[in-house]
């Protein structure tokens, strides 16, 4: 359950943060949220890797929809791919392994705490 | 060992992101350029404008109304003049900001603080060429001119009102792909565009070749192969014109010319960029009324060259091609008047020895004083590198382009350019004065601040007059001067003035009832100045001449039909006499066959045809062939011109260059016709079997409007349309008519129509990026929709913004 509303959690600010930060915002959100709802390494990792890369994938494509793949075609042509396809999904996988690091990266530094707390706790 | 994981963790993501917003190579920085939000994706658009219907700007006085047609040409409604500039400005930026900054980075030699090491050498070129100085130059002059300052500072101020809203989200694509900013527009890059054009079309000229050509072939060989004129041009003034004025002096002076070799110059602009205009009086029309008709023939690119607006105020209604970056309409009509440009091409540039004082070269030798020398050291900041200095000394006549440290390979070439352009001048006057111009007397005086480059510019009025003047300032020459390298030393190497405007050549309503010009002579001999330029035109004046003398009750769609003519007079000349000179009786069955397609050509080089496609490589390999005494020649040199080649093969047949210098044999034309017919059956039997089609001219020319990156995605290839260099219908492989304009000046007003390769929009990423192309290749014209106000139910506008004063 915490790993589906991590997963929410992260591809809605991760929203928000497209709106109004940079593209590195996303970075940020998937360290902070990650932060706040640690988990296991694996399970942080892929959350932020699906809570980003989702969203990116899904708003890449939205995007390609509504403009008729008009400019996407032209770009991939510069890319060593040759669909559009698989530039949406090089955009998830960008987005995704951003989300997946910086929200390792949030869950571990919790955990850096986390370890001091426990010893206190037991002494 | 949690700390470890954390650290670790931290340093990969780091590491990542720095990798993601970092640009290596052609690679653009991957997390920016492909985030959804921002990145590339935002930079597809849907069709029309993406504009909102009303914008609150900064600067403006009154509210701005500006109407687009489904050309996507915005009308411009303004109520004051600095309003109607600012809002061409932003609406310019809107469609076009990264081309008008890229051009001026390009100008101002700063392509490698964008493009990298691969750009140093053409960044100092463009340096070393004085047109940063001449821009500043002209900044001053036209401060002082009140008026249109402020109207230049308005146009200004739009751009930047544009620029200072956009996030990196709204950043044009190629910015996202290079990964750099925009930078605040300035007056300064105004003119420089105008030096940038002078660049294109008036830097043309062959001096330090021919001095070294004469040295080595000696002067009469020289003047064979490179002569001024031929007999029987068509020159753009009547040949009857009497010239009835007296002429300023110019006198040779009785010295030598320096004689010194150099082995590379800089490449002249494209002889390619030229163009046709022509005007027809209400005597030859069907309506009686007179019909403009103009192209200029430029590098094919997108974005486009010209930018087409519409701009109307109390004080203007003008409608035409503007070049972005610059305010006002530079190719269009008004109300009252019509105008179009060819360039007029003339040496402008002329070389002069320095001989500096000594190693310092703070002084060089001017008569028997030492003038003082000005340094100016250049930085060029390069993007995967270190800074680069390049230190050029200016004289008097303008920079030491060629020295020790560039281009000139010993301490004895110190090549000083002197060129019109390096002179302050206010051509926005010019244009301030013409988009508003209401008869011929407010023309001829609008160019009466005209410096360059110059142009043949070609008008007609509602009233009736048609008239052409041959418009820009040109030295006053002795014979011969600054054909060849001239003497730095010595006072009386120098420019003794300038040709005043009212001696400029032009003529006014001519009996003939037409005027026209396409980069030939301007006049013939009788002319008392002095005119000379090695690349005048042999073709595509005498077609259009032709034409128009035996055309009459004209309508305007013959004017179109002649802009898109493809009848090749060069075939038409040197085809038959390449033919009469084959051997018929050895022919193999494939030589026959093309042997006849050619004998059975009409010399239309129209886009399915194959005939044009044997006849130019035939060309191609026969001039070659024949002109291969050059390629020995290590010193800088071009080779002789079309037609000359031409003239040479028909009147000096048996001449000693008509010798393959390969071969022990001593050859004459007629083996040269023979070899080079055949190799020009292998090698389109190659271009055949390697293509997979029929050589068709389209296919085998492929006429290519390619994007200012030469990114192939973003460039439109292989377009079918006819015509070639040397037709009217201009179009080659990287050239061709950049606007194709036809005006008929009704008594209501004007009648106009219009197109060019490609789109109002430079957006790769718009549904209509290039869509004019088609149009374009098959020669037709949209309508230009020309209004005194608003509309207010035209099925033609699409979309309407209004701009509000904040």
């Amino acid at each position: 359950m915490k790993f589906i509303i991590r997963i929410i959690l992260i591809a809605a600010f991760s929203y928000l943060s497209g709106m109004f930060l940079p593209w590195w915002g996303i970075a940020i959100v998937a360290a902070f949220i990650s932060f706040l709802l640690p988990g296991h390494g694996f399970n942080v990792f892929v959350s932020g890797f699906l809570g980003v890369g989702l969203l990116w994938m899904a708003y890449a494509w939205k995007t390609d929809i509504e403009t008729g793949s008009i400019l996407s075609e032209k770009i991939v042509q510069l890319f060593p791919v040759d669909e559009v396809t698989y530039l949406i999904l090089a955009t998830g996988v960008i987005g995704g392994l951003v989300g997946a690091f910086s929200g390792l990266t949030g869950s571990t530094f919790r955990q850096v705490f986390m370890k001091k707390k426990q010893k206190s706790y037991y002494s | 060992m949690k700390t470890f994981r954390f650290v670790l963790s931290l340093i990969i993501t780091l590491a990542l992101l720095y990798f993601l917003d970092t640009k290596r190579d052609e690679v653009p920085p991957l997390g920016k350029f492909m985030n959804p939000f921002a990145g590339f994706w935002q930079n597809g658009e849907k069709d029309g404008l993406n504009l909102d219907e009303e914008l609150n700007l900064d600067g403006l006085n009154q509210p701005v109304t500006i109407q687009f047609d489904d050309i996507m040409v915005p009308h411009i409604f303004a109520q004051t003049d600095k309003d109607l500039f600012y809002a061409q400005g932003y609406i310019t930026a809107y469609h076009r900001l990264w081309q008008m900054e890229f051009q001026m980075l390009a100008t101002e030699g700063r392509l490698s603080e964008v493009l990298g090491t691969p750009f140093i050498n053409l960044d100092k070129t463009e340096r070393r060429k004085g047109m940063k100085h001449a821009a500043k130059l002209s900044v001053e002059q036209l401060r002082k001119d009140k008026e249109v300052y402020s109207l230049v500072s308005a146009y200004r101020d739009g751009i930047n009102e544009f620029i200072d809203q956009l996030d990196y989200r709204d950043l044009p694509i190629e910015y996202k792909l290079l990964d750099y900013e925009p930078e605040p527009w300035t007056v300064y890059k105004t003119c420089l565009l105008l030096k940038q054009m002078a660049n294109t079309l008036s830097r043309a000229e062959m001096d330090l070749e021919h001095t070294n050509l004469r040295a080595a072939m000696g002067q009469e060989t020289f003047d064979l192969l490179f002569p001024e004129r031929h007999p029987g041009i068509d020159p753009v003034i009547t040949s009857s014109t009497q010239f009835d004025f007296d002429p300023l002096p110019a006198i040779a002076p009785d010295t030598a010319y320096p004689d010194l070799t150099i082995n590379k110059t800089f490449s002249n602009p494209n002889p390619d960029n030229g163009s046709n205009n022509f005007v027809v009086s209400g005597g030859k029309t069907n309506s009686g009324n007179p019909i403009l008709a103009n192209e200029p023939d430029l590098r094919l690119g997108l974005p486009s060259i010209w930018y087409v607006a519409h701009l109307n105020s109390p004080s203007y209604n003008v409608f035409g091609a503007t070049l972005p970056g610059a305010p006002f309409v530079v190719i269009g009509f008004n109300d009252s008047i019509s105008w179009g440009f060819t360039n007029a091409r003339r040496d402008l540039v002329d070389w002069y020895q320095v001989q500096f004082r000594d190693e310092k070269r703070k002084e060089y030798k001017y008569d028997d004083k030492w003038l003082k020398t000005e340094t100016s050291i250049e930085t060029i900041k390069v993007r995967d590198g270190d800074d680069v200095m390049d230190t050029i000394i200016f004289t008097h006549y303008g920079p030491v382009s060629y020295d020790r440290n560039f281009m000139g390979d010993g301490e004895q070439i110190n090549f000083a350019m002197r060129w019109t352009a390096h002179d302050a001048s206010n051509e926005q006057r010019t244009f301030f004065l013409l988009n508003k111009a209401k008869n011929y007397e407010e023309y001829v005086e609008a160019f009466d601040y005209y410096v360059g480059p110059p142009q043949n510019t070609a008008f007609a009025s509602a009233n009736g007059d048609i008239a052409l003047w041959v418009n820009g300032k040109f030295p006053i020459k002795w014979q011969e001067q600054g054909k060849f390298l001239l003497d730095g030393t010595n006072s009386q190497h120098e420019w003794s003035g300038f040709i005043p405007h009212r001696q400029a050549l032009h003529e006014l309503n001519p009996e003939r009832g037409f005027v026209s010009s396409a980069n030939q002579h301007p006049a013939d001999s009788t002319y008392p100045y002095y005119s000379y330029e090695y690349s005048y035109e042999y073709y595509r004046n005498r077609r259009i001449n032709d034409r128009l003398k035996v055309m009459h009750n004209i309508r305007p769609e013959d004017m179109m039909k002649l802009q898109n003519d493809n009848y090749d007079y060069k075939a038409s000349e040197a085809l038959p006499m390449m033919l009469d000179s084959l051997d018929t009786v050895s022919f193999t069955n494939r030589e026959r066959e093309v042997y006849d397609l050619l004998r059975e050509w009409d010399y239309f080089a129209s886009p399915e045809r194959q005939a044009p496609s044997y006849f130019e490589t035939w060309w191609t390999l026969l001039y070659d062939a024949l002109w291969d005494e050059f390629d020995a020649f290590d010193f800088a040199h071009y080779r002789p011109s079309t037609y000359n080649t031409y003239y040479m093969l028909r009147n000096h047949p048996e001449h000693a260059y008509m010798d393959d210098r390969s071969t022990p044999v001593v050859e004459t034309a007629r083996t040269l016709y023979q070899r080079t017919f055949k190799q020009t059956l292998d090698s389109l039997d190659n271009w055949k079997s390697e293509m997979g089609m029929n050589p068709q001219w389209s296919n085998y020319k492929n006429t290519t409007i390619q994007h200012l990156l030469r990114l192939k995605p973003f460039t439109v290839d292989n377009v079918k349309i006819g015509g070639y260099r040397n037709i009217v219908n201009a179009a080659s492989e990287r050239h061709g008519p950049s606007w194709r304009m036809v005006v008929e000046m009704t008594p209501k007003g004007p009648k106009a129509w219009g197109v060019y390769p490609g789109s109002q929009t430079g957006n790769p990423g718009h549904p209509k990026y290039g869509h004019m192309i088609d149009n374009w290749a098959e020669g037709k014209y949209y309508p230009l929709l020309f209004m005194s106000a608003p509309a207010t139910s035209n099925e033609r506008i699409i979309h309407t913004t209004t701009l509000q004063p904040n």
